[in-house]
Protein backbone atom coordinates (compact mmCIF):
# COMPACT_ATOMS: atom_id res chain seq x y z
CA UNK A 1 0.00 0.00 0.00
CA UNK A 2 1.59 3.27 -0.73
CA UNK A 3 -0.69 6.74 0.00
CA UNK A 4 -1.89 9.27 -2.45
CA UNK A 5 -3.75 12.46 -2.43
CA UNK A 6 -7.68 12.00 -2.85
CA UNK A 7 -9.13 13.36 -6.13
CA UNK A 8 -10.21 16.88 -5.74
CA UNK A 9 -13.64 17.79 -5.65
CA UNK A 10 -14.07 20.94 -8.25
CA UNK A 11 -17.49 21.52 -7.34
CA UNK A 12 -16.73 23.10 -3.90
CA UNK A 13 -14.19 24.91 -5.76
CA UNK A 14 -14.48 28.96 -6.82
CA UNK A 15 -15.47 28.74 -10.98
CA UNK A 16 -11.76 30.53 -12.96
CA UNK A 17 -14.19 31.90 -15.72
CA UNK A 18 -15.85 33.99 -13.13
CA UNK A 19 -16.89 37.33 -15.15
CA UNK A 20 -18.54 38.94 -12.32
CA UNK A 21 -15.48 39.24 -11.13
CA UNK A 22 -13.48 41.42 -13.63
CA UNK A 23 -9.85 40.14 -13.56
CA UNK A 24 -10.77 36.87 -14.20
CA UNK A 25 -11.84 37.54 -17.66
CA UNK A 26 -7.96 38.19 -19.39
CA UNK A 27 -6.34 35.87 -16.88
CA UNK A 28 -9.11 32.36 -16.49
CA UNK A 29 -7.98 29.86 -19.13
CA UNK A 30 -11.01 28.52 -21.54
CA UNK A 31 -9.58 24.61 -21.24
CA UNK A 32 -10.21 22.38 -19.22
CA UNK A 33 -7.82 21.44 -16.09
CA UNK A 34 -5.93 17.76 -17.07
CA UNK A 35 -6.78 14.92 -14.60
CA UNK A 36 -4.47 12.44 -13.55
CA UNK A 37 -3.70 10.09 -10.76
CA UNK A 38 -1.45 11.86 -8.34
CA UNK A 39 2.38 11.16 -8.36
CA UNK A 40 5.10 11.39 -5.86
CA UNK A 41 5.81 14.96 -7.07
CA UNK A 42 2.03 15.97 -5.49
CA UNK A 43 2.56 13.53 -2.81
CA UNK A 44 5.61 15.23 -1.63
CA UNK A 45 6.09 19.15 -0.14
CA UNK A 46 8.03 21.51 1.02
CA UNK A 47 8.30 21.14 5.14
CA UNK A 48 8.89 24.32 7.17
CA UNK A 49 10.87 24.23 10.64
CA UNK A 50 9.95 26.57 13.36
CA UNK A 51 12.54 27.71 13.75
CA UNK A 52 12.10 30.14 10.76
CA UNK A 53 9.68 32.04 12.79
CA UNK A 54 10.63 34.92 14.74
CA UNK A 55 8.74 35.34 18.29
CA UNK A 56 6.12 37.98 16.79
CA UNK A 57 5.12 36.37 13.40
CA UNK A 58 1.89 35.66 14.35
CA UNK A 59 1.19 39.07 16.02
CA UNK A 60 0.39 41.29 14.00
CA UNK A 61 0.02 43.91 16.33
CA UNK A 62 3.58 44.17 17.51
CA UNK A 63 5.46 42.50 14.45
CA UNK A 64 5.97 45.86 12.76
CA UNK A 65 5.23 48.35 15.52
CA UNK A 66 7.57 51.44 16.33
CA UNK A 67 8.63 52.09 19.87
CA UNK A 68 5.49 49.30 21.16
CA UNK A 69 2.91 51.92 19.69
CA UNK A 70 0.04 49.69 18.93
CA UNK A 71 -1.73 49.68 15.42
CA UNK A 72 -5.40 51.69 15.36
CA UNK A 73 -7.96 49.19 15.44
CA UNK A 74 -9.76 46.40 17.34
CA UNK A 75 -7.11 43.57 18.53
CA UNK A 76 -9.01 40.41 17.59
CA UNK A 77 -7.71 36.71 17.93
CA UNK A 78 -8.14 34.78 15.11
CA UNK A 79 -7.43 30.95 15.41
CA UNK A 80 -8.33 27.21 14.36
CA UNK A 81 -7.15 24.17 13.63
CA UNK A 82 -6.19 22.51 10.45
CA UNK A 83 -7.13 18.93 9.32
CA UNK A 84 -7.86 16.50 6.42
CA UNK A 85 -10.45 15.21 4.79
CA UNK A 86 -10.52 12.57 7.14
CA UNK A 87 -10.69 14.44 10.41
CA UNK A 88 -6.98 14.01 10.65
CA UNK A 89 -4.74 17.42 12.17
CA UNK A 90 -2.12 18.33 10.60
CA UNK A 91 1.35 18.95 12.43
CA UNK A 92 3.63 21.79 11.29
CA UNK A 93 1.43 23.60 8.87
CA UNK A 94 2.64 26.46 7.53
CA UNK A 95 0.23 29.52 7.60
CA UNK A 96 0.91 33.16 6.02
CA UNK A 97 -1.51 35.17 5.84
CA UNK A 98 -2.03 38.97 4.68
CA UNK A 99 -4.41 41.34 5.39
CA UNK A 100 -5.75 45.73 4.93
CA UNK A 101 -5.20 47.60 8.48
CA UNK A 102 -8.68 49.02 10.03
CA UNK A 103 -9.34 51.67 7.45
CA UNK A 104 -8.63 49.44 5.01
CA UNK A 105 -5.37 50.67 3.37
CA UNK A 106 -2.77 47.27 2.53
CA UNK A 107 0.88 48.38 2.87
CA UNK A 108 1.58 47.59 -0.69
CA UNK A 109 2.42 50.10 -3.73
CA UNK A 110 0.01 48.80 -6.20
CA UNK A 111 -3.32 49.64 -3.63
CA UNK A 112 -4.55 53.12 -4.65
CA UNK A 113 -7.32 53.13 -2.06
CA UNK A 114 -7.63 57.21 -0.34
CA UNK A 115 -7.55 55.82 3.34
CA UNK A 116 -4.32 56.16 5.41
CA UNK A 117 -1.72 53.40 6.39
CA UNK A 118 -0.45 52.81 9.36
CA UNK A 119 3.22 53.29 10.58
CA UNK A 120 2.65 50.86 13.23
CA UNK A 121 1.16 47.73 10.64
CA UNK A 122 2.62 45.64 7.48
CA UNK A 123 -0.74 43.44 7.71
CA UNK A 124 1.97 39.97 7.85
CA UNK A 125 1.95 36.76 9.81
CA UNK A 126 3.09 33.51 9.66
CA UNK A 127 2.45 30.73 12.09
CA UNK A 128 3.11 26.39 11.56
CA UNK A 129 0.61 24.40 13.17
CA UNK A 130 0.97 22.50 16.66
CA UNK A 131 0.62 18.49 17.32
CA UNK A 132 -3.06 18.92 17.56
CA UNK A 133 -3.26 21.54 14.02
CA UNK A 134 -3.55 24.35 16.53
CA UNK A 135 -3.32 27.83 15.04
CA UNK A 136 -3.53 31.37 16.28
CA UNK A 137 -2.88 34.60 15.49
CA UNK A 138 -3.11 38.66 17.04
CA UNK A 139 -4.15 41.21 14.72
CA UNK A 140 -6.17 43.82 13.94
CA UNK A 141 -9.62 43.86 13.01
CA UNK A 142 -9.05 44.79 8.92
CA UNK A 143 -11.56 47.04 7.39
CA UNK A 144 -13.89 46.50 4.04
CA UNK A 145 -12.07 48.82 0.98
CA UNK A 146 -13.51 50.02 -2.46
CA UNK A 147 -11.76 48.55 -5.26
CA UNK A 148 -12.58 48.59 -9.25
CA UNK A 149 -14.54 45.81 -10.94
CA UNK A 150 -18.26 46.24 -12.00
CA UNK A 151 -17.34 50.66 -11.04
CA UNK A 152 -16.65 50.30 -7.61
CA UNK A 153 -17.23 47.87 -5.39
CA UNK A 154 -16.58 46.67 -1.52
CA UNK A 155 -14.49 43.70 -0.51
CA UNK A 156 -16.01 42.19 2.72
CA UNK A 157 -13.85 42.57 5.55
CA UNK A 158 -10.95 39.39 5.02
CA UNK A 159 -7.78 37.69 5.87
CA UNK A 160 -6.09 36.39 3.05
CA UNK A 161 -4.43 32.76 3.82
CA UNK A 162 -1.96 30.60 2.52
CA UNK A 163 -1.71 27.01 3.27
CA UNK A 164 1.16 24.41 3.30
CA UNK A 165 0.13 20.77 4.44
CA UNK A 166 2.74 18.10 3.89
CA UNK A 167 2.26 17.24 0.17
CA UNK A 168 2.11 20.51 -2.59
CA UNK A 169 -1.21 18.81 -4.03
CA UNK A 170 -2.87 19.80 -0.47
CA UNK A 171 -1.37 23.66 -1.40
CA UNK A 172 -4.21 26.02 -0.20
CA UNK A 173 -4.64 30.01 -0.96
CA UNK A 174 -8.03 31.04 0.37
CA UNK A 175 -9.69 33.80 2.27
CA UNK A 176 -10.92 34.01 5.78
CA UNK A 177 -14.64 36.61 6.13
CA UNK A 178 -16.16 37.71 9.32
CA UNK A 179 -19.90 36.22 10.58
CA UNK A 180 -22.06 38.60 10.13
CA UNK A 181 -20.44 41.29 7.23
CA UNK A 182 -23.15 42.43 5.24
CA UNK A 183 -20.87 42.57 2.39
CA UNK A 184 -20.29 38.49 1.89
CA UNK A 185 -23.54 38.29 0.27
CA UNK A 186 -22.76 40.74 -2.91
CA UNK A 187 -19.01 40.16 -3.16
CA UNK A 188 -18.15 38.35 -6.98
CA UNK A 189 -15.13 36.28 -5.45
CA UNK A 190 -17.51 34.42 -2.31
CA UNK A 191 -20.17 34.16 -5.20
CA UNK A 192 -17.58 32.63 -7.81
CA UNK A 193 -18.20 29.22 -4.98
CA UNK A 194 -21.31 27.93 -6.78
CA UNK A 195 -21.91 25.65 -3.42
CA UNK A 196 -23.45 27.15 -0.60
CA UNK A 197 -22.04 24.78 2.35
CA UNK A 198 -18.40 25.62 0.73
CA UNK A 199 -19.38 29.61 0.56
CA UNK A 200 -20.34 29.52 4.62
CA UNK A 201 -17.36 27.63 5.16
CA UNK A 202 -14.93 30.43 4.82
CA UNK A 203 -16.85 32.77 6.97
CA UNK A 204 -15.14 32.75 10.73
CA UNK A 205 -17.72 32.51 13.46
CA UNK A 206 -17.27 35.34 16.69
CA UNK A 207 -15.94 32.69 19.60
CA UNK A 208 -18.07 34.77 22.75
CA UNK A 209 -16.38 32.40 25.46
CA UNK A 210 -13.17 32.75 24.45
CA UNK A 211 -13.93 36.73 23.81
CA UNK A 212 -15.32 37.34 27.26
CA UNK A 213 -12.15 35.83 29.06
CA UNK A 214 -9.53 37.18 27.07
CA UNK A 215 -11.05 40.84 26.57
CA UNK A 216 -10.75 40.48 22.50
CA UNK A 217 -12.65 39.35 20.41
CA UNK A 218 -11.97 35.60 18.60
CA UNK A 219 -12.61 34.36 15.66
CA UNK A 220 -12.52 31.29 14.55
CA UNK A 221 -11.32 29.52 11.40
CA UNK A 222 -10.86 25.81 10.85
CA UNK A 223 -9.11 24.59 7.77
CA UNK A 224 -9.45 20.99 5.82
CA UNK A 225 -6.74 20.08 3.35
CA UNK A 226 -7.12 17.54 1.09
CA UNK A 227 -6.96 13.64 2.44
CA UNK A 228 -4.54 10.83 1.32
CA UNK A 229 -6.23 7.46 0.69
CA UNK A 230 -3.91 4.52 0.31
CA UNK A 231 -3.63 2.78 -2.68
CA UNK A 232 -2.77 -1.19 -3.74
CA UNK A 233 -0.53 -1.43 -6.39
CA UNK A 234 -0.33 -4.78 -7.85
CA UNK A 235 2.66 -4.68 -10.15
CA UNK A 236 4.74 -3.47 -6.48
CA UNK A 237 7.83 -4.73 -6.01
CA UNK A 238 8.69 -6.83 -3.09
CA UNK A 239 9.88 -4.13 -0.71
CA UNK A 240 8.46 -0.91 -1.77
CA UNK B 1 -8.26 1.43 -5.52
CA UNK B 2 -9.97 4.01 -2.41
CA UNK B 3 -10.74 2.43 0.45
CA UNK B 4 -12.35 4.71 2.32
CA UNK B 5 -14.34 8.09 1.39
CA UNK B 6 -14.15 11.11 2.86
CA UNK B 7 -15.75 12.76 5.40
CA UNK B 8 -15.53 16.56 4.99
CA UNK B 9 -15.11 18.55 1.91
CA UNK B 10 -11.69 20.83 1.17
CA UNK B 11 -11.70 24.50 2.36
CA UNK B 12 -12.26 26.47 -0.98
CA UNK B 13 -9.87 28.62 -2.71
CA UNK B 14 -10.18 32.20 -2.96
CA UNK B 15 -8.05 34.76 -5.58
CA UNK B 16 -4.15 35.66 -3.60
CA UNK B 17 -5.68 39.17 -5.07
CA UNK B 18 -2.83 41.88 -5.80
CA UNK B 19 -1.33 42.06 -2.60
CA UNK B 20 0.00 38.54 -2.40
CA UNK B 21 3.16 39.92 -1.67
CA UNK B 22 2.83 41.26 1.78
CA UNK B 23 1.97 38.04 3.00
CA UNK B 24 4.39 36.03 0.57
CA UNK B 25 7.38 38.51 -0.32
CA UNK B 26 7.31 40.88 2.28
CA UNK B 27 11.04 42.03 2.07
CA UNK B 28 10.92 42.02 -1.80
CA UNK B 29 8.31 44.90 -1.29
CA UNK B 30 10.50 46.57 1.27
CA UNK B 31 8.36 45.30 4.03
CA UNK B 32 11.54 44.75 5.86
CA UNK B 33 12.15 43.73 9.82
CA UNK B 34 9.26 41.34 10.05
CA UNK B 35 10.64 38.13 8.47
CA UNK B 36 14.02 37.53 8.42
CA UNK B 37 14.46 36.12 4.82
CA UNK B 38 11.34 35.37 2.49
CA UNK B 39 10.56 31.75 1.65
CA UNK B 40 11.75 29.91 -1.37
CA UNK B 41 14.32 32.51 -2.52
CA UNK B 42 16.98 29.51 -2.93
CA UNK B 43 15.50 26.14 -3.47
CA UNK B 44 19.23 24.20 -3.01
CA UNK B 45 20.80 26.35 -0.50
CA UNK B 46 23.33 23.91 -0.12
CA UNK B 47 24.14 22.70 -3.25
CA UNK B 48 26.84 23.40 -5.85
CA UNK B 49 25.99 26.00 -8.15
CA UNK B 50 28.30 24.84 -11.26
CA UNK B 51 25.16 22.27 -12.02
CA UNK B 52 22.25 24.94 -11.94
CA UNK B 53 20.35 26.19 -14.51
CA UNK B 54 18.10 28.89 -15.32
CA UNK B 55 14.25 28.82 -16.37
CA UNK B 56 13.61 32.34 -17.71
CA UNK B 57 10.12 33.50 -19.49
CA UNK B 58 7.29 35.39 -18.99
CA UNK B 59 3.41 34.39 -18.40
CA UNK B 60 0.70 36.37 -20.83
CA UNK B 61 -2.55 37.35 -20.36
CA UNK B 62 -5.68 37.21 -22.50
CA UNK B 63 -4.65 40.24 -24.42
CA UNK B 64 -0.65 38.58 -24.44
CA UNK B 65 -0.02 41.16 -21.70
CA UNK B 66 3.28 40.00 -19.73
CA UNK B 67 2.18 39.68 -15.93
CA UNK B 68 3.94 40.92 -13.35
CA UNK B 69 1.72 41.21 -10.46
CA UNK B 70 1.99 37.17 -10.08
CA UNK B 71 3.39 35.27 -7.86
CA UNK B 72 5.06 31.66 -8.64
CA UNK B 73 5.98 28.81 -6.79
CA UNK B 74 8.15 25.78 -8.39
CA UNK B 75 8.55 22.23 -6.07
CA UNK B 76 10.79 19.65 -7.46
CA UNK B 77 13.53 16.67 -7.24
CA UNK B 78 16.80 17.22 -6.57
CA UNK B 79 19.41 15.76 -9.69
CA UNK B 80 18.77 12.45 -8.41
CA UNK B 81 15.07 12.41 -8.72
CA UNK B 82 14.53 12.53 -5.04
CA UNK B 83 12.16 14.85 -2.94
CA UNK B 84 13.39 16.17 0.33
CA UNK B 85 10.99 18.26 2.39
CA UNK B 86 13.87 20.37 3.01
CA UNK B 87 14.86 21.77 -0.12
CA UNK B 88 13.42 21.86 -3.99
CA UNK B 89 10.48 24.83 -3.13
CA UNK B 90 10.82 28.23 -4.63
CA UNK B 91 8.69 31.46 -4.76
CA UNK B 92 9.22 34.31 -7.21
CA UNK B 93 8.19 36.91 -8.76
CA UNK B 94 8.57 38.23 -12.75
CA UNK B 95 10.76 41.67 -12.62
CA UNK B 96 8.79 44.45 -12.73
CA UNK B 97 10.76 46.34 -16.27
CA UNK B 98 11.52 42.73 -18.39
CA UNK B 99 8.47 40.88 -17.02
CA UNK B 100 11.04 38.18 -17.08
CA UNK B 101 10.74 35.36 -14.03
CA UNK B 102 14.18 33.72 -13.56
CA UNK B 103 14.00 30.52 -11.64
CA UNK B 104 18.02 29.33 -10.69
CA UNK B 105 17.85 25.60 -9.92
CA UNK B 106 19.13 22.15 -10.06
CA UNK B 107 17.72 20.77 -13.14
CA UNK B 108 16.32 17.41 -11.53
CA UNK B 109 16.80 14.01 -12.21
CA UNK B 110 14.60 11.47 -13.29
CA UNK B 111 12.11 10.22 -10.66
CA UNK B 112 11.20 6.51 -10.02
CA UNK B 113 8.15 6.56 -8.22
CA UNK B 114 6.72 3.70 -5.91
CA UNK B 115 4.54 2.09 -8.56
CA UNK B 116 7.69 1.06 -10.41
CA UNK B 117 6.93 3.51 -13.24
CA UNK B 118 9.52 6.39 -13.63
CA UNK B 119 8.68 10.33 -14.42
CA UNK B 120 10.64 12.10 -16.72
CA UNK B 121 12.67 15.10 -15.01
CA UNK B 122 10.05 17.80 -14.35
CA UNK B 123 9.25 20.87 -11.83
CA UNK B 124 5.82 21.37 -10.65
CA UNK B 125 4.74 25.28 -11.42
CA UNK B 126 2.36 27.13 -9.23
CA UNK B 127 0.69 30.01 -10.47
CA UNK B 128 -1.33 32.43 -7.86
CA UNK B 129 -2.44 36.08 -8.67
CA UNK B 130 -5.50 38.59 -8.92
CA UNK B 131 -8.03 37.50 -11.34
CA UNK B 132 -7.23 33.23 -10.34
CA UNK B 133 -10.18 32.49 -8.43
CA UNK B 134 -7.89 29.28 -7.64
CA UNK B 135 -4.25 28.70 -8.38
CA UNK B 136 -2.95 27.11 -11.26
CA UNK B 137 -0.76 24.36 -11.75
CA UNK B 138 1.03 22.98 -14.81
CA UNK B 139 4.54 21.03 -15.11
CA UNK B 140 8.08 22.17 -16.76
CA UNK B 141 9.62 19.35 -18.81
CA UNK B 142 12.68 20.02 -20.42
CA UNK B 143 13.26 19.82 -24.22
CA UNK B 144 16.02 17.30 -24.81
CA UNK B 145 15.28 14.78 -22.18
CA UNK B 146 13.64 11.06 -23.29
CA UNK B 147 9.70 12.31 -22.58
CA UNK B 148 8.11 9.25 -24.00
CA UNK B 149 7.19 7.37 -21.12
CA UNK B 150 6.21 9.47 -18.95
CA UNK B 151 2.59 8.91 -17.25
CA UNK B 152 1.33 12.59 -16.92
CA UNK B 153 2.40 12.92 -20.64
CA UNK B 154 0.75 9.58 -21.70
CA UNK B 155 -2.12 10.87 -19.80
CA UNK B 156 -2.23 14.20 -21.48
CA UNK B 157 -1.67 13.21 -24.89
CA UNK B 158 -5.31 11.57 -24.85
CA UNK B 159 -7.33 14.23 -24.89
CA UNK B 160 -4.59 17.12 -26.23
CA UNK B 161 -2.47 16.27 -29.51
CA UNK B 162 0.34 19.37 -28.23
CA UNK B 163 2.37 18.70 -25.27
CA UNK B 164 5.03 21.24 -26.30
CA UNK B 165 3.66 24.02 -23.81
CA UNK B 166 4.93 21.95 -20.84
CA UNK B 167 8.19 21.26 -22.64
CA UNK B 168 10.68 24.09 -21.58
CA UNK B 169 12.66 25.02 -25.00
CA UNK B 170 16.56 24.53 -24.49
CA UNK B 171 18.14 28.00 -25.88
CA UNK B 172 21.26 27.67 -24.22
CA UNK B 173 23.59 24.75 -22.85
CA UNK B 174 22.14 25.43 -19.32
CA UNK B 175 19.57 27.88 -20.13
CA UNK B 176 15.65 26.92 -20.91
CA UNK B 177 12.40 29.14 -21.62
CA UNK B 178 9.55 28.51 -20.02
CA UNK B 179 6.94 30.80 -21.38
CA UNK B 180 3.19 30.73 -20.04
CA UNK B 181 -0.24 31.88 -21.88
CA UNK B 182 -2.93 32.06 -19.65
CA UNK B 183 -5.52 32.05 -22.18
CA UNK B 184 -5.66 32.03 -26.14
CA UNK B 185 -4.07 30.21 -28.83
CA UNK B 186 -1.47 29.14 -27.20
CA UNK B 187 -2.96 28.78 -23.54
CA UNK B 188 -0.85 26.40 -21.44
CA UNK B 189 -2.12 23.09 -20.47
CA UNK B 190 -3.02 23.46 -16.61
CA UNK B 191 -3.40 20.46 -14.16
CA UNK B 192 -6.28 19.12 -11.85
CA UNK B 193 -3.23 17.91 -9.23
FE1 LIG C 1 -7.73 41.61 -0.01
Amino acid sequence: MVEALIKRNLKIHPQLNFPDYKSSILRAPKNKKISFSSTSTEFSGPVFNKNILGNLDNDLTLNFSKNNILPIGHKIIVFGKISDQFCNPIEGALIEIWQANAAGKYLHHNDNNSAPIDPNFAGCGRSITSSKGYYEFITIQPGPYPYPNRGIEWRPMHIHFSVFGKSFGQRLITQMYFEGDPLINSCPMVNSIPDEKAKQSLISTLDTSRSNTQKLLSYKFDIILRGTNQTFFENRKEGL
Amino acid sequence: MSNSKAVLDETPFQTAGPFLHIGCLPNAINIEGVFDTDLGVKPFANKDYDKFITITGSVFDGDGKALDDIMLETWQSDENGVYSPECGFARFVPDSLTKKFNLFTLKPGFINDIDGKAQSPHILLSISSRGLNMTLNTRIYFEGDDLTSDPLLSTVKISRNDISSLVAKKIDEDIFLFDIFLQGDKETIFLDI
